[in-house]
């Protein structure tokens, strides 16, 4: 087939791109059973993804097996299209923090979270190119990243699980537009496919009293 | 036991990239390739060692090393360079992996400025913003080039100004312009002016 026969190139869009990993989802299923906690444990974070999302501009939600891929669109303005992603995943953290309270530990949804910000193709129910990898590499920072980091925070620092991690793009908008996210920069890092030192930040909300990324400061 | 605190020093500030490490993964596979890769940072560090480095941070195709005095900094960076153009067999192995024909060459940035220099869980490292500016430098130098600070050329022999091209400016986010100068390592061949100072310094 010619890559002329498979239709019209894309539309090409700038949307925020959050990708959301259940932490120890594989685990968990292993342990306890996909279909006695594997399966519900990832339609209630879907369900949770469509009511704090669908009033910020959610327009994509594509499973990766264990977590989303997730964009956000804001017509009027690029840079609002990243708050709103920011907001929807702490309330989305919120929430979860709520829902952990209530159901018993092997049922408690932990995330990992990375937001970018960046033009995407647009493809039925997902979305291409490398604003997409970008986002999952930034998901993909962990403790075992930073010693090959410059000025990073010290690995037992960095939280296990229930943190935002954002590109500098990112960083820039917040720390322009919006003043009750605190950010922390976690060291410049090499991301696999892209050239060149990056700067990752971590993303602190003050507004929620519950954020579990902020009892992470603490600990 | 408590770390001890961290120290503020000046420092020399080296950066090596591995030019092409991309190209090689995908030329020669990742077995092959992390094999090379590990033979150059046993060299590396020995070399590092050897010229009286503070410490040198690996950071998967390339390092961070830092000099407390400024004048071992580039005949280190020159022995790095040599590893291109000499027989370099494994440290321990008879018959081996060379990196000559296998790395294409390497980014080098040298720069020199106030850290803090600390012990963590993971080795010694050094914190601040010149090691951000030490990093973005690496990242303008052309393969087999390294790129030096004004503030890292002022405190070195003045021999080397002669070996330097042009000056030229970089804007750095939160430092702002910083001056530079390039020098070739090689050029046809070893840079013959630098190999003569080396023989001369030696």
């Amino acid at each position: 087939m010619a890559p002329s026969d498979v239709g019209p190139m894309p539309e090409v869009v700038t949307e925020a791109i959050v990708v959301i990993d259940l932490v120890e989802s594989t685990l968990t299923s292993n342990l306890f059973g996909w279909y006695a906690v594997g399966r519900q444990s990832l339609r209630d974070l879907r369900t949770l993804i469509g009511e704090v999302g669908t009033v910020r501009g959610l327009r994509c939600v594509r499973s990766t097996g264990d977590g989303y891929l997730l964009t956000f669109y804001d017509s009027q303005s690029a840079e609002m299209a990243a708050i709103r992603a920011v907001e929807a995943v702490f309330e989305l953290l919120r929430r979860i923090f709520v829902r952990n309270e209530e159901v018993s530990e092997e049922r408690a949804l932990n995330l990992r979270c990375a937001v970018h910000l960046g033009e995407v193709d647009v493809v039925p129910n997902d979305r291409e190119g490398p604003h997409i990898s970008m986002a999952f590499r930034l998901e993909e920072i962990s403790r075992a990243s930073l010693p090959t980091a410059l000025n990073p925070i010290p690995p037992e620092q960095f939280p296990l699980q229930n943190y935002v991690l954002c590109s500098e793009e990112v960083a820039g908008i917040l720390s322009r537009r919006a003043t009750h996210w605190e950010l922390a920069s976690i060291g410049l890092l090499k991301l696999k496919g892209f050239p060149g030192w990056r700067e990752v930040f971590r993303i602190m909300s003050e507004e929620h009293p519950t954020d579990i990324g902020s009892r992470m400061r603490a600990l | 036991m408590e770390a001890p605190a961290p120290l503020r020093k000046s420092l020399a500030l080296v950066f090596c990239d591995i030019v092409g490490s991309t190209r090689l993964i995908a030329r020669v596979g990742d077995l092959i390739a992390s094999a090379v890769f590990r033979e150059f940072i046993e060299h590396a560090d020995r070399l590092g060692r050897q010229h009286h480095s503070l410490m040198i941070k690996f950071l998967g195709d390339g390092f961070l090393a830092a000099f407390e005095n400024i004048n071992d900094a580039m005949p280190f960076i020159i022995s790095i360079e040599s590893l291109l153009s000499q027989d370099s067999t494994p440290i321990g192995q008879a018959e081996g992996f060379q990196l000559i024909g296998r790395l294409e060459g390497f980014h080098f940035s040298l720069h020199y400025g106030n850290v803090l220099y600390i012990e963590t869980s993971y080795g010694n490292d050094v914190l601040g913003e010149d090691v951000n500016v030490a990093a973005h430098l690496s990242e303008i130098a052309h393969p087999n080039e390294v790129v030096i600070s004004q503030a890292a050329l002022e405190r070195m022999p003045a021999d080397y100004q002669a070996l330097t091209r042009a000056i030229e400016v970089h804007p750095f986010k939160r430092v702002g312009d910083v001056k530079f100068r390039r020098v070739k390592l090689l050029e046809d061949g070893p840079n013959r002016v630098l190999a003569e100072l080396m023989r001369r310094w030696r």
